[in-house]
């Protein structure tokens, strides 16, 4: 469409305001995060005005901090297990399940799935306080009564389930929508001749929808890795990283050598080792959105 | 289009009045799953009008409003509650704003480096919060920002902006641009033209964009964690969260009173936006 010089002018200034934020606020605080990992600033006294500059020491202690290690691979755990395995399937069997024909009630089980995924995050962890209370009144407890175990200590024995199970919960939803969406693209006829081609449904599940589905799967793991790895206050609420160290995923790492032990620059460096997984799996994604683009 | 309904809807009339194989096993798993996703919220229910309520689902003896009285007059659940709306709302308005702006731009004008810097915003949305918090404490320090209202509402409506441009972006876009033309060649200008027709036709995206805002402010726990120290400033999440935290004893009737009180909104907004969800969902997933 036609644009003026001078109307170009002005909506090049429409941009102004909001890039102005995502500068300030998002690219600003991503670069200095970088430059504060090479530092020994502190929060507070006398480090936090005059603090020098100490190249690589914080990424060498980083590196030879067995709880940084810790807190690594329970990030890795608690993504794998909970978003890559257990939203993964639960939602896409969701939304194979939503997309059969003549189902009735779809609104309602639907709007079920999603609400885990629209409270507040402290909600849900209230709640699932409540859900894996110990004794024999918590509700899991009773669930494993009826299968006949004995009642679990949940975060104090088996906390990094705890957190798995609870985040599976949230994000169902999440991956049904995608997955959904994905599932109504794929027009009918081309199961209705895989059916007439004699191909059951476990057949045309394995051969014919699922790889139609495979860049809504990629798009999926890559977007799902990069939130789930970013989790903070869901776990935080729920466990404070404990007991002990036993759930203190990356989130919680960085948030409490910043805020907790003061140490910015320390901090800093572990939040860098966040900031280039998101944006490594970011770029990853964003390729993946183009090239499927231009196919 | 017509005809591709029409065979589906006889399709599914068809198949409605004969019970397939599979039907019983597809209601019972997701009635499980249902289930799974709902009974953890049953607890916050009842224990918010349960006089007894405690750490465990229980059925109450009797039903009563005493634990909302008292997370008002002892917890002070008013100010956190306008605290939260203040923040939220206040994002909400920059938003709609700075998005609506940079969206039509976004969508109509054509300039070098539109593609990267698109591509740009959409990896901005994927930076977490943990990542950057300590630079934007120390920015926050800086300008004077800690403990205030403004630099909530200003990190808040950052952080929604993202996902809000793509959602107005493409808002814009399923507006043809021949509607605009159409009217500039009837005398008006360009802005006038946006103001009379591009506004109203592109209202279901402001809103779209503005209830996901408000949902996703009004949720945000980490931001105002470090942010805001006042107790009068603190919002919803963590003023229960704080008032939790120190008593050793906690009462769990104002716990869920206030829980409840916290998520109405979200549940108001499910209700409003479950037509967007998917939409929106889907556009700042897979980028259109």
């Amino acid at each position: 469409m036609h644009v003026h010089r001078r109307e170009r002018l002005v909506l090049l200034v429409f941009l102004i305001p909001s890039l102005l934020l995502l500068v300030v606020f998002l690219a600003v605080p991503a670069l200095w995060a970088v430059y504060l990992s090479f530092t020994d600033r502190s929060l507070s006294g006398e480090q936090a005005r005059h603090f020098s500059f100490i190249g690589l020491d914080n990424y060498l202690s980083l590196f030879q901090d067995p709880t940084f290690y810790q807190s690594l691979w329970l990030t890795l755990v608690f993504v794998f297990l909970s978003a890559i395995v257990g939203q993964f399937v639960l939602g896409l069997l969701a939304a194979l399940l939503l997309n059969r024909k003549g189902l009735r009630g779809d609104a309602l089980f639907s709007a079920a799935i999603l609400m885990p995924l629209v409270v507040p995050e402290t909600i849900a962890a209230y709640a699932w306080g409540s859900m894996l209370a110990p004794g024999s009144y918590g509700m899991a407890n009773k669930l494993l009564g009826l299968i006949g175990l004995a009642p679990l200590d949940w975060l104090q024995q088996q906390p990094m389930a705890a957190i798995i199970i609870m985040n599976i919960w949230r994000g169902i939803a999440f991956a049904m929508i995608i997955f959904l969406a994905a599932l109504q693209g794929i027009s009918p006829e081309i199961l209705e001749a895989a059916a007439l081609d004699g191909a059951g449904a476990w057949q045309r599940l394995i051969y014919v929808t699922l790889p139609l589905l495979r860049y809504a799967i990629l798009l999926y793991m890559l977007l799902t890795t990069i939130f789930t790895f970013g989790i903070f206050g869901l776990v935080y609420v729920l466990t404070a990283g404990g007991p002990g160290t036993e759930t203190q995923i990356l989130g919680i790492y960085i948030y409490q050598t910043s805020f907790r032990f003061f140490q910015l620059g320390y901090g800093s460096a572990a939040a860098v080792v966040t900031l280039l997984i998101a944006l490594a799996l970011g770029l990853f994604y964003v390729r993946a959105l183009q090239t499927e683009g231009a196919t | 289009m017509i005809q591709a309904q029409q065979s589906v809807t006889q399709r599914s009339t068809k198949r409605v009045s004969r019970t397939r194989p599979g039907d019983v096993a597809t209601y019972l798993v997701l009635a499980a799953l249902s289930l799974f996703c709902l009974i953890p919220f049953a607890w916050l229910f009842e224990g918010a009008f349960d006089p007894k309520a405690s750490l465990y689902l229980q059925l109450p003896s009797r039903l009563t409003l005493d634990n909302f009285e008292r997370a008002f007059n002892q917890s002070g659940a008013l100010t956190l509650l306008v605290n939260s709306l203040i923040m939220a709302l206040g994002a909400v308005v920059i938003v709609v704003i700075c998005a609506s702006l940079a969206g039509y731009t976004l969508s109509r004008l054509q300039f070098r480096g539109k593609r990267a810097l698109m591509y740009g915003i959409l990896l901005a949305q994927l930076i977490p919060v943990t990542a950057t918090i300590v630079p934007i404490y120390s920015i926050f320090i800086a300008l004077h920002l800690v403990d205030t209202y403004q630099g909530m509402i200003l990190i808040l409506a950052t952080y929604q902006l993202p996902l809000a441009l793509w959602i107005m972006k493409s808002f814009f876009d399923a507006v043809p641009p021949e509607i605009e033309e159409a009217a500039w060649t009837d005398g008006a200008g360009r802005f006038r033209a946006i103001y009379a027709i591009i506004v109203p036709l592109a209202l279901p995206g402001v809103s779209a964009a503005a209830l996901f805002t408000f949902i996703n402010a009004w949720g945000e726990f980490t931001l105002p964690l470090i942010l805001l120290s006042s107790q009068d400033k603190l919002p919803l999440s963590l003023g229960i969260y704080r008032s939790f935290q120190a008593y050793y004893l906690v009462d769990y009737g104002q716990l869920t009173a206030m829980s409840l009180l916290y998520m109405a909104p979200s549940l108001l907004f499910f209700l409003v936006t479950r037509r967007y969800l998917t939409r929106v969902t889907v556009v700042g997933a897979t980028a259109g």
